[in-house]
């Protein structure tokens, strides 16, 4: 049914990468109303300076979901989020270089040594990339039977669940804590600018503007690290 | 669990469609084929089992991963259910009707099979109106075919349209003489279908700077058509590609004539969807809908390789996109009624329910079978 238009709604993903966000949307020129800096409100959609986009705040798989099925226009999402579901509806023109961490295979470090990793056929590993880390190693020709967890990865191996994992790892520090030792890596990770399909397509030019915009506010922020540096 | 919700559970991707959804579904079908048939496109009606090796032969292996196959216990060959109609049709023109006189218009209207539902389509039966124009490589017959879509949907009451066009011919004409290893291949074919510039700008030492950078401006360039249009002049692309772009061109001003007020977008790195085709293709968004409404363009038919263009509208979304139907006036009358006034009231327009026995009151029994009228003394009344 023909609705008149409705604003563009950007999806940021809450937690780590937030912190990093919020400087580059602020470059961007995007200013969001005062709760949403508030940790106490209670508010899930909010307001911005500009009348026609709105921001929403969702755990970091779910931006990816909102912004596929057009629930949310644009989104900013992570690189191992669109990795594990590929969705095709998704666009990911910028990438925004931030919350940059790896992906990687590890084992406890007692098993580092006796464990020749060429001559896997089969392993069982615990992740929160079922797929991600199905299609690594078919790609070697190994067969990977996934335990689907949501957090606390590196207890998986300490309690016999299994003996290895994939995970995402930024400073290494909770795998050392948990004596495990990072044996493959598969790939690096960064956030990026995700654009539903539909919505680029059908409202190009406010779209546009908002990638426009991000572009240049990448710019700006990358150019500021440079002269730090 | 019950008997009932036994029956009733249905394999994944799989729907009853009921009252009024299947109604509506028939209606807006009929009126998009009328609309087809107005402009001169014949009707056919190809089967929905064919032998594998027909169907997917060719430009169909595009669809072998979405066709269900089973074996013909007669002639012991392995069959595959239709998963596209597009394809069937070319073949019908390209074999039965290879004498008919081109440009040759067909259109068609039927329900097709998908191994897999997409995230956007979960469903794994679904609708397909299509037309097809072969025969001609004039950029005036892909405009027909786009406008012909436009006019059709607008006639349904989809507002908003918006279309998306796209030349899959483009970046492999621009890659033509680059040596590039198949890994990398897949790499830049994801990094484009993602709009990934960063990934494509990963890849220059592969592909070269200057082609880098002239997929990145593509890649910048996606949006309003005519922003588009003069963007990609500015390149400085090899002869096959600006070949391809200047067909482009012209189609859009074929389209901008007919249409001015159409919003037209393109996409010139867009390949998903689109693999059995050769030259400018299509696709048809509104923005009360997330998901396509159909789609199509230049492919090649048959094993001559005749020039054709056509599109086909997926029915699931465009129900999506069109306003319910209107309740029609339904009228009650009791047991009784003389056979003569009901020809005469369904002569007028109403729809009319019969009772079956004498339930008593004629108003409340209209009432309950949801009827809007109801029959007394020869008079229509309200309920």
């Amino acid at each position: 049914m023909p609705k008149p238009k409705e604003k563009l709604v950007l999806a940021l993903p809450k937690g780590r990468i937030l912190k990093e966000v919020m400087p580059l949307l602020r470059a961007a020129g995007i200013e969001p109303e005062p709760a949403f800096s508030d940790d106490g409100a209670r508010q899930l959609r909010f307001a911005t300076n500009r009348p026609g986009l709105d921001i929403i705040r969702v755990r970091s798989f779910d931006a990816a979901t909102f912004v596929a099925f057009g629930a949310a226009h644009l989104g900013i999402v992570g690189g191992d989020v669109l990795m594990e579901f590929d969705y095709p509806e998704i666009y990911a023109p910028l990438d925004l270089g931030i919350g940059y961490c790896r992906m990687a295979v590890a084992e406890p470090k007692e098993m580092v040594g006796n464990d020749d990793p060429t001559t896997w056929s089969h392993v069982r590993v615990a992740t929160k990339y079922p797929a991600i880390t199905s299609r690594h190693f078919a790609r070697r020709g190994v067969q990977a039977e996934c335990i689907k967890l949501n957090g606390a990865m590196e207890l998986a191996p300490i309690l016999g669940l299994c003996r290895r994992i994939v995970d995402l790892v930024s400073s290494g520090d909770t795998l050392r804590a948990n004596g495990l030792v990072e044996i493959e890596h598969i790939t690096e990770i960064t956030s990026s600018l995700a654009v539903n399909r539909a919505a680029w397509k059908t409202r190009p030019d406010e779209i546009g503007q908002l990638i426009e915009d991000f572009r240049r506010a990448l710019a700006k922020t990358t150019s500021v690290l440079e002269t730090v540096k | 669990m019950s008997d009932f919700s036994d029956k009733a559970l249905l394999p994944a991707g799989m729907c009853d469609v009921l009252p009024p959804d299947a109604e509506c579904e028939a209606a807006a079908t009929e009126r998009l084929i009328a609309c087809f048939s107005a402009h001169g496109y014949r009707r056919v009606k190809p089967p929905l089992i064919e032998f594998e090796e027909s169907l997917l032969d060719g430009r169909g292996a595009a669809m072998s991963g979405q066709t269900f196959r089973l074996m013909d216990p007669v002639s012991q060959r392995m069959m595959g259910v239709r998963a596209d109609m597009t394809l069937q049709v070319a073949r019908i023109a390209t074999t039965r009707m290879k004498n008919s006189p081109r440009p040759l218009r067909l259109c068609y209207g039927g329900q097709v099979l998908r191994i897999r539902g997409t995230q956007m389509r979960p469903e794994r039966q679904f609708g397909q109106v299509g037309s097809e124009l072969l025969g001609s490589w004039e950029p005036q017959a892909d405009a027909e075919v786009i406008l012909m879509a436009v006019e059709a949907l607008s006639d349904l009451g989809v507002n908003d349209l918006s279309i998306d066009l796209a030349l899959p011919t483009l970046v492999p004409a621009l890659l033509d003489k680059i040596e590039l290893d198949d890994e990398s291949r897949d790499t830049l074919r994801a990094a484009l279908d993602r709009k990934d510039e960063a990934a494509v700008g990963d890849l220059s030492n592969k592909l070269g700077k200057a082609t880098a950078d002239q997929l990145t401006a593509m890649l910048k360039a996606t949006g309003p058509a005519d922003g588009t249009l003069a963007a990609l002049t500015r390149l400085t692309l090899p002869k096959a590609a600006a070949n391809e772009l200047a067909s482009l061109a012209k189609v859009i001003e074929k389209i901008r004539s007919a249409a001015p007020d159409l919003s037209l977008t393109v996409d010139p790195v867009e390949s998903r969807g689109l693999e059995y085709h050769s030259g400018v293709t299509f696709t048809i968004f509104a923005t009360c809908v997330s998901g396509e409404l159909g789609g199509g363009g230049r492919y090649l038919a048959g094993s001559d390789d005749e020039p054709a263009t056509g599109m086909t509208l997926f029915m699931d979304t465009v129900l999506h996109a069109i306003a319910p139907a209107e309740v029609k006036k339904r009228l009650y009358l009791a047991s009784g009624t003389d056979s003569a006034e009901g020809r005469n009231l369904r002569a007028e327009g109403w729809i009319t329910i019969d009772g079956l026995s004498n339930n008593g009151d004629a108003k409340k029994e209209a009432r309950r079978l949801g009827c809007s009228h109801y029959l007394s003394n020869s008079k229509v009344h309200t309920c």
